[in-house]
């Protein structure tokens, strides 16, 4: 399991940092840049001049002469090259908003949120936040402009209303060619002039996430413990449509949603059909739902009918449709075609099952959280019964 | 950590359910319900009872089955409401289309004697029997009138290869005007392929024209129901179905059966029969009512209760070849599937409501007469012209598709309108057939209660529904046919 | 037996109801319908040869039922399907609305 996030080993500044949001320079990575970045000191004998602030490893030498010289701890030693933190003013809290290396970064833009899901992954709080929406304004302007996906998360980021817009309409501007994928609720979209508002960002890369768990509000409504948002959400969605805008249905999988996972299908094939993805997310069992595992625990080869069912009506439906999350064994093997492998490396762990297995490569694995819980039905797919091309896989 | 819910938190707040508009129809002890844009559930007798009494709890599973489908709503509940009227907007769509498929008979002679052939045989000697170039183009003129996007122009007859040189003329006005016009254009040659060469394959290739032919299925039967001379008809249709596939490709050509007598018993036969040519679809036809059929007494031979175990083991046996990992589609189904799984109609103009007839289809006879759909052609043929809607060389477009012969069909059996169809279930997968009731019982509207049209149809429904509902990988089956 | 009189409630059911009982089965009885003072009242010929004419007289009291609920339903819900059409046709310039 990756840290995203660390304490200094160095002692506080007297001094505030004079900014927040840094993009690190490393040997390899050295120009002539200078403004917002920091130096990560490595082996070389002399450290470049100009950065305001220097970074060394936990065990590195520290030979420096500058005021703002900070150390990390071990489990952040992984830091490299155009890798984006944030600092505290005195240097003492650091926080990875972004790693180079990685193909899964997710940016957080609140934690506050008005919903309160069973299995929330990132339970909600209450305190004010702003700044991780100013630092996500400032990562906007520190990424290269390759960048070729920037995901969005929360809470629920379209609480700052206008806000998000801004922040999205940036990143349009400086990363037009970059995938952009925000994850929300939706409800928000029920009100025309938001949803008008997100249309003028005008993004054909960009797509908005948005959870359905019910074909009616009582089931939805339940698992996201809000009245009314079902009755929201669905309105929010075909306003969406009606302006363009992509959407992705995303459905978590678990006792309170599987079962009822074929009439889902079909609401969404029937009512819904505009939609350019269904994504099926296997349970992260972190968060709230480490809380909740008796209403929330299932054993995905319980539901496998169902899930069958689902993604064979959607699909001829010719809507696309995705399984994440789910780790082959546990999946029929028709569904294998639909499995992408996604759990986000720095999530990412085996069983010891999966030494043996032949098509460890191309299974998502498991989150580090599934220690918690997990299948016992785990098992080594042997050469033999894999007996496909790899090709065949999506590996999304 | 903020305190979690039950579910009992989130139910309606009191069981006052308003209905939202829906059918039901009694099937082998269940209730099959339809809502208004054609979503079916089926209920036990029980559950209809709680249903119909007003005796439903604020949830429960059959609760939220009937929320999910749009059959109850929470009181004053507007989500439902917005979600139908799109689904039924959908639905609805193709009518402002208008007319898109324009037939033009190219010649009436045909060298088969066909014993339930709805126009007359004339041999290859009269002339006299070919469309002529002038009236083929006020035919093009009328067809770019329709303001439908996809104009599909399908040459009949007879056999209209035999006037080849028109259909040459036809398609490359057509192609000419569509430079202005920008329309989606597609052109099809129902054929008995007796007469197919090179020059016919070439042109076809060149300008991108499909092929539709009659395969009634093994040689025997399709010989004694398609009389030639040298009785040969089975080898020349299978080597010209095998040419086109080769010459233009294996999508180039499809095939329809028609019933007869002779084939009832012999479903399985009739569909290997197909899956030999490496065809991929059929289409289960009825013996129509019309032309020399009557004449012949072939209709009188069976009626639809002796058709339908015909069909349903047609049926039974592609679900089964399926299964095998054998393509192949039953096109009958497949257009009321699409009806019954999503919210398009795919507008086959023999089972819409409003009838297809004139505002979906349209027929242009060789000698300029204008028919409300090929039926009425052939009760033309027949001596009654009830469907006769003009003449090309005398009538303008207004006063063909505004006329009374056109109007009055329509409107009378506008089937939500009708007894019994409006309080169907099945009538949204329904249509209207005013040739076809007009020819049985006199009227555009029929009878429904001894309507043949209405017994096949309804047992239709009701197979497919059975089937549908059986299991899962016939369900699979029929989602894949209703998307295509 | 061929004949029978069948006796509807007024209080149960309506002559519209049972017309469309019987319309629905023509094909299989022929009806006579009229109305008196407190029922409706139905002479039933069952058609010749009818192998079962007591079931299709049991299943011509049970259509009745079914006609009187589907005009329960359709009295209840022709407001919003009305609704449901004027807005489904609302952008199309086909009709005009006074909503």
């Amino acid at each position: 399991m990756i840290a995203l996030r660390g304490k200094a080993l160095s002692a506080p500044f007297e001094a505030p940092l004079p900014r927040s949001v840094w993009r690190l320079v490393d040997a390899d990575t050295l120009n002539s840049q200078r403004g917002s970045r920091a130096f990560l000191v490595g082996d070389e004998d002399q450290a470049p001049e100009g950065f305001d602030l220097y970074l060394t490893r936990s065990e590195g030498p520290n030979r420096l002469d500058s005021a703002f010289v900070l150390r990390l701890p071990p489990e952040l030693d992984y830091l490299s090259g155009d890798d984006v933190i944030s600092v505290s003013d005195d240097g003492e809290r650091i926080r990875v908003l972004w790693r180079n290396q990685s193909r899964q970064n997710s940016v957080l833009l609140t934690e506050r949120c008005n919903h309160y899901c069973l299995m929330c992954s990132q339970p909600p709080k209450t305190a004010n936040d702003d700044r991780l929406l100013a630092e996500a304004f400032e990562l906007m302007r520190l990424l290269p402009r390759d960048t070729a996906e920037i995901g969005f998360t929360g809470g629920e980021p379209t609480l700052y209303g206008q806000g998000v817009i801004d922040l999205l309409r940036l990143c349009r501007n400086l990363h037009p060619e970059a995938e952009v994928h925000v994850l929300s609720n939706g409800t928000r979209f029920a009100d025309p002039e938001f949803a008008a508002a997100w249309a003028s960002i005008d993004n054909p890369n960009m797509m908005v996430g948005i959870p359905i768990y019910g074909a009616e509000p009582a089931r939805h409504d339940y698992v996201v413990q809000a009245e009314g948002a079902f009755n929201q959400t669905i309105p929010g969605i075909l306003n969406l449509a009606q302006l363009g805008q992509r959407t992705e249905i995303r459905v978590v999988l678990h006792k309170q949603t599987a079962p009822a996972l074929p009439e889902i299908a079909e609401f969404i094939a029937r009512n819904l059909p505009f939609v350019d993805q269904v994504a099926l997310m296997g349970l992260e069992m972190i968060g709230l739902a480490r809380a909740n595992i008796p209403q929330l625990w299932i054993d995905p080869t319980d539901y496998a009918d169902e899930l069958t069912e689902a993604v064979t009506l959607l699909d001829r439906s010719r809507i696309h449709t995705m399984i994440y999350n789910h780790q082959l064994c546990l999946l029929p093997r028709a569904m294998w075609p639909y499995a992408v492998r996604s759990i986000s490396d720095w999530k990412n762990e085996y069983h010891p099952e999966c030494i043996e297995c032949s098509v460890k490569d191309e299974c998502g694995g498991f989150f580090f959280s599934a220690k918690y819980k997990v299948s016992e039905k785990i098992k080594a797919i042997p050469t033999e019964a894999a007996g496909r091309e790899p090709a065949l896989l999506n590996l999304g | 950590m903020s305190k979690f819910r039950e579910p009992a938190a989130f139910q309606a707040a009191s069981a006052d359910w308003q209905l939202l508009p829906f059918r039901f129809e009694r099937i082998r002890g269940r209730v099959l319900l339809t809502n208004l844009v054609g979503e079916h559930l089926f209920l036990s007798a029980e559950e209809f009872e709680q249903l119909g009494s007003s005796d439903l709890p604020t949830d429960s599973p059959l609760v939220r089955r009937l929320r999910a489908k749009h059959v109850i709503r929470e009181k004053d509940d507007e989500l439902p409401v917005e979600l139908l009227a799109i689904k039924a907007r959908t639905r609805y769509r193709r009518l402002a289309e208008f007319t898109s498929l324009h037939i033009l008979v190219a010649s009436l002679r045909c060298e088969h004697s066909c014993p339930y052939c709805q126009v007359s045989r004339q041999s290859s000697d009269r002339e006299a029997f070919d469309m002529r170039s002038e009236t083929a183009a006020l035919a093009l003129d009328s067809a770019f009138r329709s303001p439908s996007q996809n104009i599909k122009i399908e040459f009949q007859g007879g056999e209209p290869l035999l006037n080849f040189g028109l259909i040459e003329e036809v398609v490359e006005a057509a192609e000419t005007r569509n430079e202005t016009e920008h329309k989606n254009l597609g052109f099809v040659i129902a054929t008995n392929l007796a007469l197919l060469d090179d020059r016919v394959l070439d042109f076809c290739r060149a300008h991108n024209v499909y092929i539709s032919t009659s395969l009634d299925g093994p040689a025997d039967l399709h010989n004694k129901n398609r009389p030639r001379p040298g009785r040969n008809s089975w080898e020349l249709a299978t080597a010209g179905i095998q040419r086109v596939r080769e010459e233009l490709g294996v999508d180039r050509v499809s095939a329809l059966m028609t019933t007869t007598r002779s084939s009832l018993g012999r479903v399985r036969e009739i569909v290997d029969a197909y899956v030999e040519q490496g065809l991929t679809s059929i289409f289960l036809r009825t013996l129509s009512p019309y032309g020399f059929a009557i004449k012949t007494k072939s209709f009188n031979a069976y009626d639809v209760d002796h058709w339908l175990p015909f069909y349903e083991e047609g049926l039974d046996y592609i679900i089964e070849l399926n299964a095998r990992g054998v393509p192949m589609v039953e096109q009958y189904a497949a257009l009321i599937l699409k009806k019954m799984l999503t919210n398009d109609d795919p507008g086959y103009v023999d089972l819409t409501s409003p009838a297809g007839i004139g505002i979906g289809a349209i027929v242009y006879n060789y000698d300029g007469d204008v028919y409300a759909s090929d039926e009425g052609r052939m009760l033309a043929e027949m001596g009654d012209k009830t469907f006769r809607l003009g003449n090309l060389h005398d009538d303008s477009y207004e006063e063909i598709m505004l006329s009374e012969a056109l109007l009055a069909p329509l409107e009378e059996s506008f089937a939500p309108s009708a007894p019994m169809c409006q309080d169907c279930a099945f009538e949204t997968y329904c249509g209207s057939d005013p040739t076809y009731h007009h020819a049985t019982s006199g009227d555009f509207l029929g009878r429904k209660p001894t309507s043949g049209f209405c017994r096949r149809n309804m047992a239709i429904f009701k197979l497919l529904l059975e089937r549908y509902e059986g299991d899962a990988t016939t369900r699979a089956l029929f989602q894949t046919w209703a998307g295509h | 037996m061929s004949e029978a009189k069948l006796s509807f409630d007024r209080a149960g059911y309506s002559l519209d109801a049972v017309q469309r009982a019987a319309y629905r089965f023509s094909d299989r009885l022929s009806c006579d319908i009229s109305e008196g003072a407190k029922a409706i009242e139905v002479n039933v010929r069952v058609a010749d040869g009818t192998e079962r004419p007591e079931a299709v007289l049991d299943d011509f009291r049970n259509e009745a039922l079914d006609q009187v609920l589907r005009e329960r339903i359709r009295a209840e819900t022709s407001d919003v399907r009305n609704l449901v059409l004027a807005l489904a046709f609302s952008k199309t310039g086909l009709i005009e609305t006074d909503v």
